[in-house]
């Protein structure tokens, strides 16, 4: 009874119950929300939060700015896909496959410029993913087996599969994503506030100091990019279900990068919940440009993306985080005492 | 990344007599040392920003897109390319010093203690998407080519089929390397530029107004970005992204080389530019770029610091 009444303590907190009431918000969503296309923005909403929490174990929490994630999300989309559509193997298993690749080549990438300082790290990633991009349209087949080259692939269809990662209602899409990313907040949860968080934090700051408290730096840093590849690789598998077609320049291209980083900066680098709040407020403005500006002034949104990263840098080095939580407890405040 | 020029250099050569193959080879090696250089030059202005003040400009690739569309608008009116340069060198030296002052600086003052400051990497990436897509607003995506006295020029030197803007540009990064290098060396201005590179504070405690120094610094950073835009313009096409495809090839170049020193950017860049010339000889134009970014990956993993990883080269 006492575990209960603390439990309901902790409930009638108004900041305790207000996150809460967000989250229920964020689960009932498609039993209010009934058109399509709001189920799709949101699905690709959640999804780039899912994807730039990623990002920030990397980018943010260790400090190593990575331009190049995309690679992460290619190999996870083709992984899945190749294993199920050559060896029948579900997506479900191919997508930890996925992961495992996706951290071999992030180990592969941070090895040797997680030693210099810098912008090392950045410009490689670019290299690699770019590199990768550019195998991966140029091959058409190796050996016998069909990768698509520029074209891309199409995931078998099979229509209402659920042990083959296949649903015809989107709803079902927007509930996978939804757990996937708070299994990523989770993961970003226990880091921030764990000794990894705080080595990696130190990392970040100072890494000369780190290392003479006797952090192994690269050895952290090594775990972020591991943690960063394996999750972000899972929303290639993801992404791959959801579209039923992959190509090279969607999942592998240098903007598909470049959103991560801007979500994330704009958002709040180093937070828990930075990356959530930048896709939250940015990914919806840019899907509503694309459908009511429409092709007629490309790159409009990027416009937007563009002059609010410089604002956010320039004024607001922590993110758009800081006022959103400043808000939102003054808010609780107002609602009751803070218990 | 450099494709777009080997289509014209390097038609897809059939089997070659020994004398006429050799002679296929020495063409590939003087375009890819041609245009290797330019490369070059293009990565000075990056290489030598960071040189001073440990900032990776991302914005870089737009801003050479930009300056090669200010000088195809100055070529559609009628202007020389050449002479355009007199226009668009010091507007881009201005625009370089104008947003070291306004945005760059201050964010670098947020960070002042941080010897590689992020934010202002971060803000240069801002920017660079900002740039990129203005201009995609602004003129469409469509691609352009400059049609030049120059565009299409060849001369021969004992055989070999030498493009007139390449030459033209090739010498341009000559120019532009020994003035540089004097400059750097000889003048109080290049000194001062060098201290406060080395030391930010010893310079300040000298009565060297750093913040004017990097504001200098960058706008000769700019001034060299304008400069390879230009030379490119009549003979490459003119696109809102075109910076990517150079963009990378600098970044790629300038760690190559070791970053911050020009000299390494030079022969970066030139290896580069050989790796494609030659690699096309051999294979698809589009595996060339596999290879670089190999070489590029075994570079780091051999010797991260780029083949001439000094801390400071003058």
């Amino acid at each position: 009874m006492r575990f209960l009444g603390r439990g309901m303590d902790w409930v009638t907190r108004p900041q305790n119950y207000l996150g809460l009431g967000l989250v229920a918000l964020l689960f009932l969503f498609p039993a209010f929300i009934k058109s399509m296309f709001y189920i799709q923005v949101m699905i690709l909403v959640i999804f780039f939060a899912y994807l730039t929490s990623c990002w920030n174990i990397l980018s943010g929490y260790a400090g190593q700015l990575s331009i190049g994630n995309a690679v992460f999300v290619m190999i996870g989309a083709y992984t899945s896909t190749l294993l199920f559509a050559n060896l029948g193997l579900t997506p479900w298993i191919g997508m930890f496959i996925g992961g495992a690749l996706a951290v071999f080549v992030g180990i592969l990438v941070g090895y040797p410029t997680f030693r210099l300082r810098g912008a090392y790290f950045a410009i490689a990633t670019i290299a690699v993913a770019e590199g990768l991009r550019k195998i991966v349209e140029n091959t058409e087949r190796i050996g016998k087996l069909n990768i698509g080259g520029a074209e891309g692939l199409t995931i078998p269809l099979l229509h209402h599969a659920p042990f083959q990662y296949q649903f015809v209602n989107k709803v079902y899409y927007y509930y996978i994503i939804l757990i996937l990313m708070f299994v990523g907040l989770y993961v970003t949860y226990r880091i921030d506030r764990s000794k990894i968080g705080y080595y990696l934090t130190a990392i970040r700051e100072d890494e000369d100091a780190a290392q003479a408290l006797g952090i192994d730096g690269r050895k952290y840093k090594l775990l972020a990019i591991s943690l960063c590849a394996f999750f972000t690789a899972l929303a290639g598998s993801f992404y791959a279900q959801l579209m039923l077609y992959i190509e090279p320049s969607g999942v592998g291209g240098l903007s598909l990068s470049i959103e991560m980083l801007l979500l994330g900066v704009i958002g709040g680098r180093g937070t828990i919940l930075g990356p959530v709040i930048g896709a939250f407020c940015l990914v919806p403005v840019r899907e509503m440009a694309r459908t009511y500006i429409g092709t007629t002034y490309l790159g409009a949104h990027l416009v937007i993306y563009g002059s609010i990263m410089a604002i956010v840098i320039l004024f607001l080095p922590h993110g758009i985080e800081e006022p959103i939580k400043k808000v939102y407890f003054g808010l609780a405040k107002r609602l009751g005492p803070a218990g | 990344m450099m494709n777009g020029s080997h289509r014209k250099v390097a038609p897809k050569e059939k089997r070659f007599h020994g004398g006429e193959k050799m002679e296929t080879y020495i063409q590939a090696i003087v375009n890819g040392f041609l245009m290797g250089s330019m490369y070059g030059l293009i990565a000075f202005g990056l290489t030598l920003v960071f040189g001073i003040m440990r900032v990776i400009n991302f914005a870089h690739a737009s801003l050479l897109m930009m300056a090669m569309f200010l000088a195809y608008g100055l070529c559609q009116v009628g202007m020389n390319p050449y002479l355009s340069l007199i226009i668009v060198v010091p507007v881009f030296f201005g625009l370089g010093y104008v947003l070291q002052r306004t945005l760059i600086e201050r964010a670098l003052k947020m960070e002042a203690g941080v010897r590689e400051p992020m934010s202002v990497l971060l803000l240069t990436a801002g920017l660079l998407v900002l740039f990129e897509n203005l201009v995609l607003l602004g003129v469409g995506p469509d691609y352009r080519t400059a049609k030049t006295i120059y565009t299409g020029a060849t001369f021969k030197v004992s055989g070999i089929i030498i493009k007139t803007a390449w030459f033209y540009g090739f010498l341009a990064t000559m120019i532009s390397y020994f003035l540089l290098s004097s400059f750097l060396k000889w003048t109080w201005l290049g000194q001062a530029i060098r201290a406060a590179g080395q030391d930010r504070d010893a310079a300040r405690l000298m009565g060297i107004d750093h913040y004017h120094i990097y504001g200098v610094a960058f706008g000769i950073g700019m001034a060299l970005v304008g400069l390879s835009g230009t030379i490119l313009v009549p003979f490459y096409y003119i696109h809102p992204a075109v910076g990517w495809v150079f963009g990378i090839g600098s970044f790629i170049i300038v760690i190559l080389g070791g970053l911050g020193s020009t000299a390494g950017a030079f022969w970066g860049g030139v290896i580069i530019g050989l790796i494609e010339s030659l690699g096309a000889q051999f294979m698809n134009a589009t595996w060339t770029i596999v290879v670089v970014y190999g070489v590029f990956l075994a570079i780091l993993f051999i010797r991260p610091a780029g083949l001439f990883g000094l801390k400071f080269e003058w």
